[in-house]
């Protein structure tokens, strides 16, 4: 915001109002009945309107006319979106995201559209994060975000279409280093994303995967600031959440790019717990039980309840017997993301500055990724419209999963 | 090397060994060896390169040359001559193309790079020509693949071009048969119905003439139509042609190989950097006001990072400095589409505003 453009130039709009009681509070002066009198005034407000909006209104107005909105391409309880594009230049194809009222946040803006618009406009510029054209409202007031369109799905697309979709190390290590550098990117600008899931990476027309949905994002907090640990979708939430942390780091986010990693090389979620209890039992069997030892302070945390048969942590070996196919460096920055203790877990940075990147095979290029383009505009759509943290998985076991977050309990 | 500035022409070139001039011996034939590019006549060199090797009989020069290599020079100027001469083998060496290029800008250094060295061979000094064959041998060496490859792609594009005139030239004469024979049948036609209509005055036939023109009008247009149905051989074989050209031309796209990419290793972070550049991050910097944090068990078990709060604090601290409202100004009116700050402001401007106030969890 480096030019402020709000000095409001004197406009007539208020002028109707001001000569509105001088008229209807006096004599009529002129000839005319009083009903006809009010009746013209109303005319001459009603085409004074138009031109006399606020510089706001107008603004709001210029922005909204640069876009045409196309068809529709999804619908759902938080958000229509659209696919449209620019007015100057039809090639430039955008979606526009309709955030729905709420009937929660009737009287503003609810927190998701918030926190997606401020920190989409703080984290503009690196390519592995979703770009936000614009923002305007629209008739009642309804607001809309202008974003990419990025037509060929997500990453979640790509890991369950086992029939018809095949990758390999090379695809994996692309992939993982666009989502690593975007989450890097987002703590770099000390802001945490808190929803990392595949079904939030999504894919542009050159391959590129690009981070979106940030409707759970904020920034690092100061200290003694709580957070909510209500954050994160469970699959893909670390201990220190599950055990009720409220003043974390960007190491939550690195754990949910560990449990990425996991299942793009297993082509399943790795740790797809139905409650919260049975996530941190599923954490402890397959990682291992965080205690005193490994993790310091941890049984302090409030919600801090683990399986009484303790697991050790796994070693390397574990790891590699079920992920051995980004090799024994793969594996080794997959055991680091996935370290139990926060403090001691690797950071986006340290993950970007491991040697698996310089490794053998060396990643595709992004245009020689492996796409599927049937049904990816309706998942696309899918990803934006939905509620952000929430999985929406029609599964057995993802159908209940879905979690309403309560931001007002966090005060 | 260099004749003497000669107005008349050629008439007084002299043969350097026997002195004879084409004024005294008009058959005289010039011959030179691109080894020196010294000439003499066609005698001279037979006589002296018949048995075998032999030095140049220029004054100075001292290169061994054989009859083989002679031949008679294509321009007057033997200056000219070798020029053309070098040239070609530059050109045969540095064959890339366009399409080869990643940008304009690319392809344009290229040739720059390849006239500074075609200059060097041609006018240089002894040393630096040396230095530039030793280059262009170099690089011959390097890239003889993909010189094979060019010029093999070059003599596809020749070909296809011949072929394409070819096939042109081919329907232009179809097409002009095809006139001359449309017009002969229309003459043969014309007088066939001429023919009918007397003959059908002589039988007495009084329907007058509308059945001949009748039949006339329908054998035209049945020509017409014939003419329709029939694909003219002529634009059909010139469709053929285009298409084939076409289609030549697309493979020839998708085969070209990708021009040599940098394939330098893998940058895992994209080439972007977010060191500060107006600071120094020391770790273990701290404030009075968070000490007691420090401690707080909650703190050190969630995994929160002090030093991420102190690089906030600096990088807060020290984001201005670097900001200049009138060159952003100018950057922001210039971009087209893209977020306008103001707009975002006005769709939202009390909850961004307050976003940080409001603190939501």
């Amino acid at each position: 915001m480096a030019n402020s453009p709000l000095v409001a130039r004197p406009t007539d709009a208020l002028q109707p109002s001001k000569s509105l009681p001088t008229s209807s509070g006096g004599t009529p002066s002129g000839g005319l009945p009083r009903s006809a009198r009010g009746q013209q005034i109303a005319q001459q407000v009603a085409a004074q309107a138009r031109p006399t909006m606020d510089l706001m209104e107008q603004m709001n107005e210029d922005e909204k006319n640069k876009y045409i909105k196309g068809k529709k391409l999804g619908e759902g309880t938080y958000a229509n979106v659209y696919l449209g594009h620019s007015r100057l230049d039809s090639s430039i194809k955008v979606a526009i995201k309709k955030i729905k009222v709420q009937k929660e946040y009737q009287d503003g803006i609810a927190p998701d559209a918030i926190r997606e618009m401020k920190y989409l406009q703080k984290l503009r510029g690196h390519a592995n994060i979703i770009i936000l054209h614009s923002v305007f409202s629209s008739k009642d007031q309804n607001l809309n975000l202008v974003l990419e369109y990025l037509p060929l799905g997500d990453l979640e697309m790509l890991i369950r279409d086992v029939d018809h979709v095949r990758y390999g190390a090379a695809d994996i290590k692309a992939w993982m280093g666009m989502l690593t550098r975007a989450v890097w990117w987002c703590h770099d600008n000390y802001v945490l994303h808190r929803d990392i899931k595949p079904n939030n990476l999504l894919i542009a027309a050159d391959g590129e995967v690009k981070l979106a949905d940030f409707g759970l994002a904020r920034s690092f907090a100061d200290p003694g600031v709580r957070m909510t640990a209500n954050v994160i979708t469970r699959w893909y939430r670390p201990p220190e959440l599950l055990f009720g942390a409220r003043h974390y780091s960007g190491a939550v986010d690195v754990w949910s790019v560990g449990l990425v990693f996991a299942e793009l090389i297993i082509r399943a979620p790795y740790l797809p717990g139905n409650s919260e209890v049975e996530q941190i039992a599923l954490i402890c069997r397959e990682i291992g039980t965080p205690t005193e030892e490994n993790w310091p302070g941890v049984t302090q945390l409030k919600e801090y309840t683990v399986p009484s048969d303790v697991v050790p942590v796994a070693g390397k070996e574990k790891y590699m017997g079920r992920f051995g196919a980004v090799g024994s460096d793969g594996v080794d920055l997959l055991a680091k993301t996935l370290i139990l203790d926060p403090r001691r877990r690797i950071t986006a940075r340290e993950m970007l500055e491991h040697r698996w990147w310089k490794a053998d095979p060396k990643p595709t290029p992004k245009h020689d990724l492996p796409k599927k383009t049937a049904g990816a505009e309706e998942k696309l759509a899918a990803d934006l419209k939905r509620r952000n943290g929430m999985v929406e998985d029609d599964d057995v076991r993802g159908s209940k999963v879905a979690r309403k977050l309560d931001f007002g309990a966090a005060r | 090397m260099a004749r003497p500035l000669d107005p008349l022409g050629f008439e007084d070139e002299m043969c350097p060994v026997c002195k004879s001039r084409k004024y005294l011996n008009p058959d005289i034939v010039f011959v030179f060896n691109p080894e020196c590019y010294h000439s003499m006549c066609l005698n001279c060199a037979n006589r002296l390169f018949n048995d075998g090797p032999n030095q140049c009989p220029h004054a100075g020069c001292n290169k061994t040359l054989r009859r083989k290599g002679f031949r008679s020079a294509f321009f007057g100027d033997l200056a000219v001559e070798r020029e053309v001469d070098i040239r070609r083998r530059v050109a045969a060496v540095f064959n890339q193309v366009e399409e080869d290029f990643e940008t304009l800008q690319d392809y344009n250094n290229y040739l720059q790079m390849v006239e500074d060295l075609t200059f060097e061979l041609v006018n240089g000094t002894d040393e630096r020509r040396r230095q530039a064959e030793a280059q262009l041998q170099a690089w011959e060496a390097e890239h003889r693949q993909d010189i094979e490859r060019n010029k093999k792609a070059g003599r596809e594009a020749d070909e296809m071009s011949r072929k394409r005139l070819a096939a042109e030239r081919d329907a232009a004469r179809q097409r002009r048969i095809e006139a001359i024979k449309e017009a002969e049948e229309e003459k043969r036609e014309r007088v066939r119905s001429r023919e009918m209509e007397l003959d059908n005055l002589a039988k007495g036939i009084t329907t007058t003439t509308e059945p001949a023109t009748k039949v006339q009008l329908k054998r035209r247009g049945q020509v017409n139509r014939v003419a329709e149905a029939a694909p003219n051989p002529a634009a059909s074989a010139m469709a053929t042609g285009a298409s084939e050209v076409e289609r030549l031309s697309i493979r020839g796209l998708k085969e070209k190989p990708k021009a040599p990419a940098p394939q330098g290793p893998y940058d895992p972070f994209g080439g972007m950097d977010f060191a500060p550049s107006r600071y120094k991050l020391h770790g273990g910097l701290t404030h009075p006001l968070i000490e007691k944090y420090r401690l707080d068990r909650q703190h050190v078990a969630g995994g929160y990072s002090f030093d991420d709060f102190a690089a906030r604090a600096l990088y807060e601290a020290f984001a201005g400095l670097g900001v200049f409202v009138e060159d952003e100004k100018e950057a922001g009116s210039a971009s087209g589409i893209g977020l306008s700050q103001e707009t975002t402001m006005a769709a939202g401007i009390a909850a961004v505003d307050d976003a940080d106030r409001m603190d939501l969890d």
